[in-house]
């Protein structure tokens, strides 16, 4: 779904081009403003978009194209794009030996189409080839944990996912991993798609909440904005009416400021009263929003997976008389407490240890012992060792 | 997720072994696993021990001068027991020293002892091992001193006197350093017992607390550790300053231990075998026994260890032939593979990968 959006980006020629690390020279200052390049005499399907949907073009000050030797020195608008098989040529080239339909690649005579050169987002070529087998591999290779039955043949298909992507990166069995690919795609062929479906929802919820998000966002901007107008006529109507008053009325002039001083107040703080309601009903969404996307996690006590701490057979008291842990426990300020020590964990601990093994009874005669079992502690041989 | 699949699977293990009753987490210490005797077994394998190193020192002496052997007194089991329990007797008088807590005290007796589970006394003397047992067990409690501040306030001890023994005495104790104490067991009674409703502040008083925890380190002197569990060797004690107390103790947790054989049983000997043990073994031994235990100990400690002696010269000597052998084969191997051509040498085939990997073992001793 993003990526759909985003391919109307580049063939609207949005192409920033990303100064290389060599390009420290004279011209480098001009060579790093961002340049929007046609790109209307070719179509791609390659490279990397930042999440602005703009594709980052790698460029630097050294790049000569392979074929024709044209450098940037003798060629200042020099374009490297990269074909199918990971070449780089210049666009000239392109143009001077692909218009006339496929033809082979002057470097290693495969046969390539105009329209299959990128533009080339990253300095080393075959971090550019990794990434376009990986996106490839992951829009048919889309199967998630829940579509397996245990974690066991979860793992393995992503080992082989893996395998496969490995193989096409570095062209090893290339045809027996395209027939493995397209096996894989015929078995599974409606789970892929549900799959791809499911992404989109998510994806199009997401958009979605984004987009109610914003409404709020804007529909508060202008209520207080609102507000604000209404606070300000109110003061003005205020202090008119005081005018008014003056003007019109006998009494003692203090007395009537204070008198529609005190109105006014009133009127305010009723008004302050409505916006927290406003507030706390966004507040209220926000979280509830939150709780949708939290799986909630049960917190995981280790110790008690396998073993047995003996905890039914004492219970921790909230509190004791404890004339060893009375510093930490008297330690206002928390100085012995540093690093998150408890003295509840002290306690715990030392209960522990005075039920453990309470039951067992000791070992008898010749039994089990280390010493037969472990050849290591015969002690002729520590002694060899020292 | 292969983490989460490791602990699925032992889950899974643990589960079926034991049909879904979880295994008690104080058999999973090593303490229980591999420092837990029998009083029988304990004895065995000191008799054991000190047969072997005497059978080994006969040797030596033999072989350094035939027929000097006849006239040593040799140390039994016995006697070296009681030299290790006065230098037991040392470690909570450097700990009062150095104001290292109980922790670092206990342990490192601890470790002590197991050390002389492993080794004699005549191969390596207890003053040395035991300094460096109590710097590892600082070490091993997170209670870390410097080895500069530790030596200088021992008197004629030098950094290196701690430190030549300290991989040696490391892998005596098989690297197992957590000991399980009773001092710690006994506070958690002492916590517990005010959660008796029946039992007021007031029945209670702190000095059965003090004398309890006296008998404690009183039973540090005794075998108590390798035999029975802190908090029975706890318990024990707490018997000893109150029995009533203990009993009502004991009382509550039988009720509640879901063990299958009743608890009051297990304690029942349990105890009474420990109070034995700690009224009988619970002090330092008498120093001149020891002393003249330590004069022999003169005479019959390993030549091979006193520095000067034929025996140590002779095995200083093999010692470095071995090596000179070593670095010749070394030379040779490298002045060939070079001669061959790839200064990396050749393709190794299965015998040779064999005897190479053979080789590297020998090389970690």
């Amino acid at each position: 779904m993003a990526n759909r959006t985003n391919v109307g980006g580049w063939l609207q020629g949005k192409t920033v081009r990303k100064g290389g690390i060599t390009s420290t020279n004279a011209h480098s200052t001009r060579s790093n403003t961002p340049q929007v390049q046609s790109t209307s005499t070719t179509v791609f399907g390659g490279g990397v978009k930042d999440s602005s949907g703009r594709t980052s073009e790698y460029f630097s000050m050294d790049d000569q194209c392979p074929v024709c030797k044209s450098d940037r020195y003798l060629n200042p608008k020099l374009r490297l794009l990269v074909s199918s098989c990971y070449h780089k040529m210049c666009e000239s080239c392109i143009d001077r030996l692909f218009t006339l339909g496929p033809a082979p690649c002057p470097i290693c005579q495969k046969v390539l189409r105009k329209l299959a050169f990128t533009p080339q987002t990253f300095e080393d070529l075959t971090v550019e080839k990794e990434v376009a087998v990986r996106r490839r591999i992951a829009k048919e290779f889309n199967k998630r944990r829940d579509d397996f039955q245990d974690l066991r043949a979860y793992n393995d298909y992503l080992e082989e996912v893996e395998d496969l992507t490995f193989n096409l990166i570095n062209d090893i069995d290339v045809p027996q991993t395209e027939a493995r690919i397209a096996a894989h795609r015929a078995e599974n062929a409606a789970l892929i798609e549900r799959n791809v479906q499911r992404d989109e929802q998510y994806a199009h919820a997401l958009k979605e909440q984004e987009e109610i998000e914003r409404q709020e966002r804007e529909q508060r901007a202008s209520e207080a904005r609102r507000e604000e107008e209404m606070e300000r006529e109110e003061r003005e109507k205020g202090r008119r009416e005081i005018i008014d008053r003056l003007e019109t009325s006998s009494k003692n002039a203090a007395k009537v400021i204070a008198k529609s001083r005190a109105e006014a107040n009133k009127r305010s703080s009723a008004r302050t009263a409505a916006d927290t309601v406003l507030k706390s009903n966004a507040q209220l969404l926000r979280s509830r929003a939150a709780q949708s996307t939290v799986v909630p996690d049960v917190p995981h006590v280790p110790l008690q997976d396998d073993w047995y701490a003996y905890e039914d057979i004492y219970t921790l008291m909230s509190s004791y008389e404890d004339p060893y842990s009375e510093a930490v426990r008297k330690d206002r300020e928390g100085i012995m407490r540093a690093g998150g020590y408890r003295v509840e964990e002290a306690w715990e601990r030392a209960l522990r240890s005075a039920v453990m093994g309470l039951d067992l009874l000791p070992l008898v005669g010749q039994g089990i012992s280390d010493v037969d079992k472990d050849p290591s502690s015969q002690p002729d041989v520590v002694m060899a060792a020292a | 997720m292969a983490a989460e699949n490791s602990t699925k699977a032992t889950s899974a293990e643990a589960g079926s072994s034991s049909l879904g009753k979880k295994k008690p987490l104080y058999e999973a210490s090593t303490q229980y696993k591999n420092w837990r005797y029998s009083p029988e077994r304990l004895e065995d394998v000191r008799t054991q021990l000190n047969a072997a190193a005497v059978a080994v020192i006969r040797n030596t002496f033999e072989a350094d001068e035939p027929g000097s052997s006849s006239g040593v007194a040799f140390l039994d089991a016995g006697e070296e027991q009681l030299l290790v329990k006065l230098y037991i007797s040392k470690i909570p008088q450097l700990c009062g020293h150095f104001r290292f807590p109980e922790e670092v005290e206990a342990t490192a007796i601890s470790y002590l002892k197991r050390f002389y589970l492993k080794n004699t006394v005549m191969d390596w003397h207890p003053k040395n091992v035991m300094l460096t047992a109590l710097f590892l067990a600082t070490k091993t409690t997170n209670n870390p001193i410097s080895l500069e501040a530790y030596t200088s306030n021992i008197p004629k001890t030098s950094p290196s006197d701690v430190l030549d023994l300290e991989f040696l005495v490391a892998q005596s104790l098989g690297f197992e350093f957590a000991v399980w104490h009773a001092h710690r067991a006994l506070w958690g009674i002492w916590l517990d017992l005010q959660s008796l409703p029946d039992l007021s502040a007031d029945l209670r008083p702190q000095d059965v607390y003090e004398i309890a925890l006296k008998h404690v380190r009183a039973s540090r002197f005794t075998d108590a550790e390798l035999i029975y569990t802190p908090s029975q060797i706890a318990l024990a004690c707490l018997s000893i300053a109150s029995p009533l107390i203990c009993q009502r103790w004991a009382d509550s947790k039988s009720a509640v231990s879901p063990s299958s054989q009743p608890l009051s049983e297990v304690l029942e000997d349990t105890l009474g075998a420990i109070k034995f043990m700690v009224m009988q073994a619970g002090q330092p031994p008498d120093v001149e026994s020891v002393r003249e235990v330590d004069r022999r100990l003169k005479l019959c400690k390993n030549p091979e260890k006193v520095v000067g002696s034929k025996a140590y010269l002779a095995r200083i000597a093999e010692d470095e032939h071995r090596a000179e052998q070593k670095r010749n084969k070394k030379a040779n191997d490298v002045r060939r593979a070079l001669a061959e051509g790839d200064p990396f040498g050749s393709e190794l085939t299965d015998k040779e990968k064999a005897e190479r990997l053979a080789e590297l073992d020998e090389d970690d001793d």
